[in-house]
This record gives C-alpha cells, sequence and structure tokens, in this order.
C-alpha cells in the first residue's frame, strides 16, 4: 500500500461519512477519509439536537453495534431528557441537546485517533470505475487515489445554493465550499440525482433575549446516555432550553412578508421534508393556527448563540428580523445569523440495495443525506451500515442486511432503498410496525447477535452487555415459575395495591402484567423463600416492559415471521420453473430483475398479487399450510 | 386477439332459452374495431359514442348475408361495467341465432368468455370492489326475491359504505393517536383517553349491529335452516315430504332410517328456508347412528329456527321428553308439531302447552296452512324481513369483520389500563381488518394523514 491506495475511501465527513470511515477502520480496512474542509467534520449545520422517537432508536442502535454517535452525543451534550414517557415504552425515547463544538472536536479526535483511519482535506470531483466497478476517485487538484471500494456521503454539498429572499448564491451549509463537479461524474457513470431542498431557522444572541416570557424546559437528570454503558449516567449539570408561541403578531409578519418568501417567489425546489416546513409554509398550510411553538435551544455551553426551532426560513433578513422581533420574549433578539434555504443534489429514488450499495456501480456505497434522507441520526446509522458493508464485502463475507424486524436500522434501509416518495426521508416510529419489538430499552437483546457477527463491538463489551441481557432475561423466567395461589392473605394484598381480585393460581409474570402492579410490590406476593434479584432501575423496567408487552409481542411475531420469510427469499431470483410461467408478466419482471433485494419489498411496493405470491411460494417449496402462510398486505 | 395483454371477450349474457330478445356483451379494448367490421349502422350517429344506441344489421363476413337486426349500445372506457370498451347486442331471442352470432364475434377475434370473467375484469379494473364482486354471483344465483334484494344492497355499496365509514371514524382516532406518539414536541393537544374511550364505544355498538345484520345477510343469502327434530317414527321424513309437495326423504316404518340430514330448499313468504330432516337424538346403537346423531348437533347448531315433531298418537317416551327440553334448551325459536292427527289421540293433550305447537297429518296431507302460518309469524318477529340493511359478507370478510371488533374491544377494555403505544397498534389492527372486509388497501399511512391535519416542524 503506497500513499494512493486504499482499502476504502470515503467522500465527506459529515454524520454519515464520520461513522463509515470509521467502521470501515475499526474492522480493519486501510480507509482514507477526504472532505472538503477539516475544521468542520461532524458539523450539525441545524438544530443542535440529536434523538426524539425514531432517532432515539436509531442512536441507540447505533451504539450497540459499535458506532460512535451515542457516545459522542452522550460525552458532549448540554442536556437529556425522556420524550414520550407516558405514552409507553414503545414510543419512549430520549433527546439530547448537542453542544455543537465539542460534538465536532470529539468527533475529530476520534477519527484521527483511530488507526488505519487517513484524513485528508481535499474536495472529491470525480469517481473513477472501469466496466462498472470502482476503483478511484480524483480530487480538485487533479490527483487520484485508489480504492476498493468508495463511500460517498456528500450531504447537503452537491451543487448547493444557498437561497435568502431574492439573494442566492453557490455555497454549502454555513458558507462551506460547495462540491463541484462531483455530481456530474457521478452522472456519466449512469448515476440519476434530484434536486431537494431543507432550510434552518436564524440564530439570535443568548444576552438578547427575555426569558422571563418563555417557559422553562430543563433536562432529566437521571436519563442516562444513549450508549449502554451510559445507561446509569447522571447528567447533573445541564442548561435548559425554552418554549414560546407565535401570536397574531407574527402570524401578520410572515404575511406581510409572504411575496417575499422563496415559495413565492418560486426561486427553489419545492420538494423539503415535510417535518420540517418553514415558517412561510406552515402560515400557508394552515392558515387558521395563530399559536406555533417556538423553542429556543443553546447550540453549546460557552456558545452564544440560541437556535429557535420552529422558525425555519429561507425569507429575507429584514424579513426574518420582523419575524423574530414578533414572538414573545425575542422583542429585542439580535439575530447573529440568519436563516436560509439551501438546494442540493441527491440520489433518485431506486438506485441502491439495503446494504446502500449501488445497483449500478459495484463497489460503490452511498450513504446520508445524498440518499434522500434529513438527519444526523439518519445520515450515521446508513454510515454505519454502509462502512460495515464495504469491509464485509472486501473480505469476501456475507453482506449485512438488517431486517425490519429487528432494528429501526433495517427499517430505514428497507424504506429507502424502495422509497419513492418525492420529499426526503425522516425516521419515526410510524414507520416501524414492530415497533412494539423495537423498543429503545430493547435494543441491546435485538442486535447483540449482529453486533457479535459483524465484529466492530470488543468481546469484552459484548459479554458484558450479554450478561446484563440474560440476568433479566433469568429473572423472567424465573417469575413465570412462580406461581401464586388466591388464598386469603394474597387477596387482602390484592385489595390494598388496588387489583382486582384472584380467582385462580397464577404466574407472577401474569400477575406483573395488572396495570397496577410492578416489580418492587411483586415481593409482597412471593412465598417466603423467594425475593426479588434484580435491583437496578434499568433492568427492572427492562423486565416489567418485556413482560407487560408479552400477548402484544406473540401477536406480533406471527407478523413478523412471515415478514421474515420473505425477507429471506433475495431478488432477483435465478430460477428456470415452467411453473412461473403462471405469473403475470409484471411479476416475473418484478423477481427476475434487480429492482429489489428480497420478496418482501416486492410484497410491500404491491408487485405481487396474493395469488401470485402462494404460487411463486409453492414453486419455491416454501408455502406451509398452516399460519405460517404469510399474508398479504393489499 | 391481444392489446396490451388483454385480449376481448364475449358471452351471450340472458340465460339460454327462448325469449323474445337476447342480450350479447363483448367488451375488452378491441371491441369497437371487431364490430365495425361484421356491423352496418343506419344513421349517421358516429360510432361508437359513450352510451350510444344504434339500430342496424349484423353481417356475416364469410357470404356477405344479414344474420339478423340487431341493436348495439356502445360503452366506452372506462364507463362501463368492466372498464374497458364494452358493446351489448340486443338480437332476437332465438338460441340458434345467439349462438350463431357469438360464432361470428368469435371467428372476428374475440374469445369466448369464462364464467364470472366480466366480474372478474370489472373487479380488476377497480370498477366493483369484492363485496360487489360476491354480490354479483348471489344475484346470479338468487333463487328468491329477498336473496335478489339483499345482492341488490351489495351493489349499491351499501356494506362497502358503512365499512368505509367505520374504518374512516377508527382512522380518525389513529392519526391523531398517532400524531401525539410520533411527535411528541409539535403542541399536538393530548389524547383524552376518557373521550376516545367514549367514542369508540359507539363505534363498537355500530360495528356489532352491522356484524349482526351481516351474519343475518348470510343467514338469508344460503336460506334459512329449519331443523326437524323429533323421535324415530314421528313422522319427520312424512313432515318434510309434505312441506316440500313432494316425496324426498325416505318415509319407513323401521324407526332409525333417516341416518343422514337430509337438505332441501323451499320458500316461506318471500324468504328462502332449507328444512333439514334429522336423524334423532337417541342414543346410538351403531357408529353409523351414532354419526347421525353428530350430524343432528350441528344442524341443531346451524339452524335459524326448530321444529319439533312429536306422534300423536302415542303416548309420550322418554325420548319425546327429551327432546321438547331440548327445543326450550336451545335458544332459537321454535315450533312443535303434533303429527298423525287422523289417528287416535294418546299424546298428551297439554303435552306442549303454552308453547307453539300445530297439529298435523303428514300422511293425510292436512293441517299444513297452519304449520305455515306458525312459521311466517316466526319468520317475521326475527326482524330477518327487514332486508333495507342486510348486507352479505364471504366467510373470509366476516371473518376479518370479526378481528377488526376484537380490536375495537381490546381498545374500550384496554383505555386506562394499557399505554397508548399498544392502543394504537389495536386501532391500526381494526383499520387494517376493515380494510380487508371491502378489499380497499390494507396499508395503514398514517404519516400522510398526520402532515395533512396538523402542523408538524421544528
Ligand atoms: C440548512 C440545513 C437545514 C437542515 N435542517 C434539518 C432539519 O431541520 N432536520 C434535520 O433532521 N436535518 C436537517 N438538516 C440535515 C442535516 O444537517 C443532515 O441530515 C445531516 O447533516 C446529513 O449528514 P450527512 O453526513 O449526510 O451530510 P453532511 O453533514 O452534510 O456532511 C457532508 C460532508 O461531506 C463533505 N463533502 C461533500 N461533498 C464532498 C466532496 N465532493 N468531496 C469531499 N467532501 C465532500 C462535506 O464537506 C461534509 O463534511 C439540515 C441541513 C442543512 C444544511
Ligand atoms: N297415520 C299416520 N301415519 C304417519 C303419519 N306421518 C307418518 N306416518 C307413518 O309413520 C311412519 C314413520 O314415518 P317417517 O316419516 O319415516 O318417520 P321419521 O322416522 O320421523 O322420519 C311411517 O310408516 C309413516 O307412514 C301421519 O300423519 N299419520
Ligand atoms: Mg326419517
Amino acid at each position: 500500500m503506497n500513499g494512493h491506495d486504499f482499502d476504502v475511501i470515503v467522500v465527506g465527513a459529515g454524520h454519515a461519512g464520520c461513522e463509515a470511515a470509521l467502521a470501515a477502520a475499526r474492522l480493519g480496512a486501510e480507509t482514507l477519509l477526504l472532505t472538503i474542509n477539516i475544521s468542520t467534520i461532524a458539523l450539525m449545520p441545524c438544530n443542535p439536537s440529536i434523538g426524539g422517537p425514531g432517532k432515539g432508536h436509531l442512536v441507540r442502535e447505533i451504539g450497540v453495534l459499535g458506532g460512535e454517535m451515542a457516545s459522542c452525543i452522550d460525552e458532549t451534550c448540554v442536556q437529556m431528557k425522556w420524550l414520550n414517557t407516558s405514552k409507553g415504552p414503545a414510543v419512549r425515547s430520549r433527546r439530547a441537546q448537542a453542544d455543537k463544538f465539542l460534538y465536532r472536536q470529539r468527533m475529530t479526535k476520534t477519527l484521527f485517533n483511530t488507526t488505519k483511519l487517513h484524513v485528508r482535506q481535499a474536495q472529491v470531483t470525480d469517481i473513477i470505475a472501469k466496466n462498472g466497478v470502482i476503483s478511484g476517485v480524483r480530487i480538485e487538484t487533479g490527483l487520484v487515489f485508489n480504492c476498493r471500494k468508495l463511500i460517498i456521503t456528500s450531504g447537503t454539498y452537491l451543487n448547493s445554493r444557498i437561497i435568502l429572499g431574492r439573494a442566492t448564491w453557490e455555497s454549502g451549509p454555513h458558507n462551506q465550499r460547495p462540491a463541484k463537479g462531483l455530481s456530474e461524474s457521478l452522472i456519466a457513470n449512469g448515476i440519476r440525482l434530484r434536486r431537494l431542498q431543507t432550510a434552518t431557522p436564524p440564530r439570535i444572541l443568548k444576552s438578547s433575549v427575555d426569558c422571563s416570557k418563555m417557559k422553562e424546559l430543563p433536562g432529566d437528570q437521571d436519563s442516562g446516555g444513549f450508549l449502554w454503558e451510559n445507561r446509569r449516567r447522571n447528567y447533573d449539570k445541564q442548561i435548559s432550553c425554552w418554549l414560546t408561541f407565535t401570536d397574531e403578531r407574527s402570524v401578520n409578519a410572515v404575511r406581510r412578508n409572504m411575496s417575499e418568501s422563496p415559495l413565492k417567489l418560486a426561486n427553489i425546489t419545492n420538494v423539503g421534508p415535510k417535518h420540517c416546513p418553514s415558517i412561510d409554509r406552515k402560515i400557508i398550510n394552515f392558515p387558521d393556527q395563530i399559536t406555533h411553538q417556538i423553542f429556543v435551544e443553546p447550540e453549546g455551553w460557552e456558545s452564544q448563540e440560541l437556535y429557535l426551532q420552529g422558525l425555519t426560513t429561507g425569507m429575507p433578513p429584514y424579513a426574518q428580523q420582523e419575524i423574530v422581533a414578533s414572538v414573545p420574549g425575542l422583542e429585542n433578539a439580535v439575530i447573529l445569523r440568519y436563516g436560509y434555504a439551501i438546494e442540493y443534489d441527491a440520489m433518485a429514488p431506486g438506485q441502491f440495495k439495503k446494504t446502500l450499495e449501488s445497483r449500478i456501480v459495484s463497489g460503490l456505497y452511498t450513504a446520508g443525506q445524498l440518499n434522500g434522507t434529513s438527519g444526523y441520526e439518519e445520515a450515521a446509522a446508513q454510515g454505519l451500515i454502509a462502512g460495515i458493508n464495504a469491509v464485509l464485502a472486501l473480505q469476501g463475507r456475507e453482506p449485512y442486511w438488517p431486517s425490519r424486524t429487528q432494528s429501526y436500522i433495517g427499517v430505514l434501509v428497507d424504506d429507502l432503498s424502495t422509497w419513492e416518495k418525492p420529499e426526503p426521508y425522516r425516521i419515526t416510529p410510524g414507520h416501524a410496525e414492530f415497533r412494539l419489538k423495537l423498543r429503545d430499552d430493547s435494543a441491546e437483546k435485538r442486535l447483540l447477535n449482529d453486533a457479535a457477527a459483524i465484529g466492530l463491538v470488543k468481546s469484552e463489551r459484548l459479554d458484558a452487555i450479554r450478561q446484563w441481557v440474560s440476568r433479566i432475561e433469568s429473572e423472567i423466567a424465573r417469575l413465570s415459575g412462580i406461581k401464586i395461589q388466591p388464598s386469603g392473605d394474597t387477596r387482602t394484598k390484592l385489595a390494598e395495591t388496588g387489583t382486582g381480585d384472584l380467582k385462580k393460581t397464577i404466574s407472577a409474570t401474569e400477575l406483573l402484567q395488572r396495570p397496577s402492579m410492578n416489580y418492587q410490590n411483586l415481593h409482597g406476593f412471593f412465598p417466603e423463600d423467594q425475593k426479588l434479584e434484580l435491583h437496578a432501575p434499568d433492568e427492572i423496567f427492562n423486565l416489567e416492559t418485556e413482560i407487560r408487552y408479552q400477548g402484544y409481542a406473540d401477536r406480533e411475531d406471527q407478523r413478523i415471521r412471515q415478514t421474515e420469510l420473505l425477507e429471506k427469499i433475495r431478488l432477483p431470483l435465478s430460477l428456470a420453473d415452467d411453473r412461473l410461467q403462471a405469473l403475470s408478466s409484471q411479476a416475473r419482471e418484478t423477481i427476475f430483475s434487480n429492482r429489489f433485494d428480497d420478496l418482501s419489498q416486492a410484497v410491500r411496493k404491491n408487485c405481487l398479487s396474493r395469488g401470485e405470491l402462494a404460487i411463486l411460494l409453492a414453486v419455491l417449496n416454501l408455502a406451509t399450510k398452516d399460519e405460517n402462510e404469510p399474508e398479504v398486505a393489499q | 386477439m391481444y392489446k396490451n395483454g388483454v385480449d376481448t371477450i364475449v358471452a351471450a349474457s340472458t340465460p339460454p332459452g327462448k325469449a323474445a330478445l337476447s342480450l350479447i356483451r363483448l367488451s375488452g379494448p378491441e371491441s369497437f374495431e371487431l364490430l365495425k367490421r361484421i356491423f352496418k349502422k343506419g344513421g349517421k350517429k358516429s360510432f361508437p359514442l359513450p352510451y350510444s344506441a344504434y339500430y342496424g344489421s349484423l353481417i356475416d363476413p364469410d357470404d356477405g348475408s344479414t344474420v339478423d337486426k340487431v341493436v348495439l349500445t356502445s360503452f366506452v372506457a372506462p364507463n362501463s361495467f368492466t372498464g374497458e370498451n364494452t358493446v351489448e347486442i340486443s338480437c332476437h331471442g332465438n338460441p340458434v341465432l345467439v349462438s350463431r352470432i357469438l360464432a361470428i364475434l368469435i371467428k372476428a377475434g374475440a374469445r369466448a368468455a369464462e364464467p364470472g370473467e366480466f366480474t372478474r375484469r370489472a373487479f380488476i379494473n377497480g370498477k366493483l370492489d369484492l363485496l360487489e364482486v360476491e354480490a354479483v354471483a348471489q344475484l346470479l344465483s338468487a333463487e328468491s326475491m329477498s336473496q335478489a334484494r339483499l345482492a341488490l344492497n351489495q351493489l349499491n355499496g351499501l356494506p362497502s359504505q358503512r365499512v368505509a365509514a367505520f374504518r374512516a371514524q377508527i382512522l380518525h382516532h389513529l392519526v391523531q393517536l398517532e400524531a401525539s406518539l410520533n411527535f411528541p414536541e409539535d403542541a399536538i393537544e393530548a389524547i383524552d383517553e376518557h373521550r376516545l374511550g367514549h367514542e369508540l364505544k359507539i363505534i363498537r355498538r355500530e360495528l356489532r349491529i352491522f356484524a349482526e345484520s351481516a351474519r343475518h345477510g348470510n343467514m338469508v343469502a344460503g336460506g334459512l335452516k329449519i331443523a326437524l327434530l323429533g323421535r324415530p317414527n314421528s313422522g319427520k321424513s312424512s313432515l318434510m315430504n309434505y312441506m316440500l309437495g313432494r316425496d324426498r326423504a325416505i318415509v319407513t316404518e323401521v324407526a332409525g332410517t333417516t341416518r343422514d340430514t337430509l337438505e332441501e330448499s323451499m320458500q316461506i313468504g318471500s324468504m328462502p328456508v332449507k328444512i333439514i330432516d334429522t336423524a334423532g337424538l337417541r342414543k346410538p346403537g351403531d357408529r353409523i347412528e351414532a354419526l347421525g346423531i353428530e350430524r343432528t348437533r350441528q344442524a341443531i347448531a346451524d339452524s335459524f329456527a326448530l321444529i319439533g315433531v312429536f306422534d300423536g298418537s302415542q303416548p309420550a317416551t322418554e325420548e319425546d321428553l327429551a327432546i321438547l327440553a331440548e327445543l326450550k334448551l336451545q335458544q332459537k325459536p321454535f315450533l312443535c308439531v303434533r303429527n298423525k292427527i287422523d289417528l287416535v289421540q294418546r299424546l298428551d293433550p297439554d303435552f306442549f302447552v303454552g308453547l307453539n305447537g300445530v297439529g298435523v297429518s303428514a300422511l293425510q296431507r292436512t293441517g299444513l296452512s297452519g304449520l305455515i302460518d306458525e312459521l311466517t309469524i316466526i319468520l317475521q318477529k326475527s326482524g330477518l324481513e327487514n332486508l333495507e340493511k342486510m348486507v352479505l359478507l364471504g366467510a373470509q370478510q366476516q371473518n376479518a369483520l370479526d378481528r377488526a371488533l376484537a380490536a375495537v374491544d381490546r381498545v374500550c377494555e384496554g383505555i386506562g389500563q394499557i399505554y397508548q403505544d399498544m392502543l394504537a397498534i389495536e386501532l391500526e389492527d381494526a383499520v387494517r381488518e376493515l380494510g380487508r372486509v371491502n378489499g380497499e388497501t390494507v396499508e395503514v399511512n398514517t404519516l400522510d394523514l398526520i402532515f395533512e391535519r396538523f402542523c408538524i416542524g421544528k
């Protein structure tokens, strides 16, 4: 290996690129990470927060599989809190406020401290492929680097353009240099691109804000962190966020200036993320709504900037000034950076597999915002998968196909590889049909085997987590063996606990399924010689949740098995059987072309009818007569 | 003759036999082109126009002779029953003529339709939903007025509309709940579980009524079953023959001959009814008899009403008493028949006093009108003649409806007891299953709906 040859090259050191490069190097590949500006590694160009329902689940899973985001945010957050605690464990999730500066610093340091990982500042202008197989990249200066696998994570930088009212200029986020040339090179290699848009709100000077008019939103000290090791971590020092609301004045300010909104000027691509509409779009789409919440969030311990979640806009500076000043508490706010919209090139749908490898150029992987997602967590998760799969391929090992029945990461890559909607993709629990299983607290249990197989996690760590999991599992097994008789004593205690009477003997787990019961007060019903084995709150929470969801898990299991069965049938099929002539030509086209990774995708996309699936399964000798027969969602 | 993989099909749509007029239907992309070659229209109106009738001659292309003077009606896709280009040919009602026209059309490139193929095409082209397809099948095989009426309800989309309405209502609540679960920071009003419970209980009540009317619908569509119960030799088989007005059941003097159940259709008023002759409930003497008794049990379970048959010429035996008890035990309408009133009566005159009873002689064929009157009253009381709201569901759909109801039940019971994330899963289940009843899309896409309804965003 000389200075120009690498196993893996990663283009871009955003959230996807950092994970990809770390995973590749840690798995033993000689890895080169090229990025436009070494000073802005792991930049968070938008909100200073990581987590929330769906996104927080991704971060937990990244942590279990051996990615970096979970530990990085745990170490650098200024606030950590639980969301959705009252609505149920399946949608419960952590959210962290990041110190953007510290996050970058820590990630940068981690990259530089990783052996086999080489970080260089350079702008990549071309990919080099021979006969549809990737072989390297060319950078701006004309220099060529060779590689066997290439991972592009160019985020919002490809031919990017900032829009601020009528003003527009070529630029990456935060006036970073845009990436020129790479789009054209991708297109020349047969890859189709599309144009997407996103935007960010203004940042204001901390000392110019009147907090007395806003509601304080502190964090949770005992929330623990995302990484398993940090689950009991106490965050005693935190900074609060603040909440304020728009009123008529704000709505009027937006309306007064509406003609200067990029939406009206039509000087912008109109496909942005559905979940972060600009304030102008909100006023257009929901004309009757006067109060919109504005979260005022710190950007770090030392940062003098505050982020105004809810006031995203690409309207001109004077309009932003008027709108911000109309909000209670922000009357005298000084805007430090104006909000802006940004437009960039992203992959058109249907060009990469669940492994994130291109269907067009072999050895090329793409991850992050380039793949049509939005969000740091989505980017990081993809980066991890791309990094892992690039190395697995190098080593001649089976690719890692995360299943949507096992993880949010699985849901993410599965959805993305078949995503056809115009707007960017953001993960939420609504995308995960098996979300009662894919809980925040079950991340370790779900992914431990995958983590072990991939090899990013050290064996000591795997063992420690495994012990934790099995301690809880054996306690559940023990509880289901403990019988509780409907004796007089028991019944009195039940009445005291406020739960219904007992008519027959039941197990302790069954008793625990009753709403007013919990693990601690279970003890009172035990025979003399039995004690409670668990004491840590995280273990108890996991145990209680597992037991309470048992009935649902059983029902879900059946559908999970059906999905797994279909996921195991990889497409395209190479199977010559006359009986397949019975399928429609569309169905045959579906299973013999490389449009999908597996049968589950084809079925979910309605490319096979119920009858056709039955025929196919019969031919594949997989059809079973009982309830295992997959149900087709049509 | 294919166009985009679809060929053009033809069939006579009036039943074979002599009628004044016959209807031949042609459907498929080539319908019009095909007819242009063999139809000489009168008048100036251009062919084909949507929903237009044309008078003219059908020509045999082989010899140029006129086969018949016909009226054509053209339906231009997608505005036709099948959703394809369709032509209806009204010709004279002569079977020989009809088959000749069919032969000409097939020679010109059409293919003889398979049974149900028009309906299948209509379904594929989105012109009918699953329930309507079933209705067409039912309508074609309707044996009575009430069955036809039921099928019409289906075709008018009554059940589809109702199911769609239920689905929409539940979906509304689901979207609300999902919005709050997925976007906790977006100022979406907290879920008022008490109100949710209240509203779902209303939906549940309506759904239950609907499920009941579907059960009734299926009973009517299949013919209401009425089982004859009685000890051997009481005259069940004779009574059945008498009711049917023809000999179907074998009448013997050896007790226990009828080992199998026998089912025959008749009509009472406008209602289709199926009379079931049973083997009795006597302790089995051998395996075949045991089998017969099992079948009797099944017949009782399937029946909508029961008729007890007692031999008036004999004093009541233990078996008679057992049968009377059985009648009272089943929570179904029933009628007691004193048979053999032509003979000297030894059965206690008060044997079924206070219960619905009639006397007949199955042998002499007297007393039928009294029996029919009583049955008519039973049918009227059942509310089954109230056909306006009755609907039909196939077995799979009935199951899906039951599963939807069970899910709604779990929501109603679970409120205040289980987490909202579980409630959402149950609601989703209900929506999915209701979608299955209608054959609508089953995928529950709440996210798009959330964005339509709520202002989500940072
Ligand atoms: C204005 C704005 C608003 C946003 N708003 C939101 C929001 O509201 N919610 C949300 O969830 N997400 C938002 N995002 C998205 C979020 O920032 C991204 O999803 C996330 O950063 C994507 O990570 P990434 O790794 O894919 O790309 P990025 O973080 O964009 O990183 C890309 C990296 O690639 C490098 N690079 C690009 N091209 C080349 C090249 N040719 N050669 C070398 N290096 C290259 C860049 O220098 C950069 O380091 C916003 C982004 C922007 C810019
Ligand atoms: N006299 C008289 N004999 C009858 C009457 N009904 C049935 N029977 C006779 O009773 C016997 C048994 O009749 P059957 O219909 O086979 O009884 P089942 O065993 O209940 O089906 C036969 O010999 C019939 O002819 C009736 O009304 N009057
Ligand atoms: Mg008989």
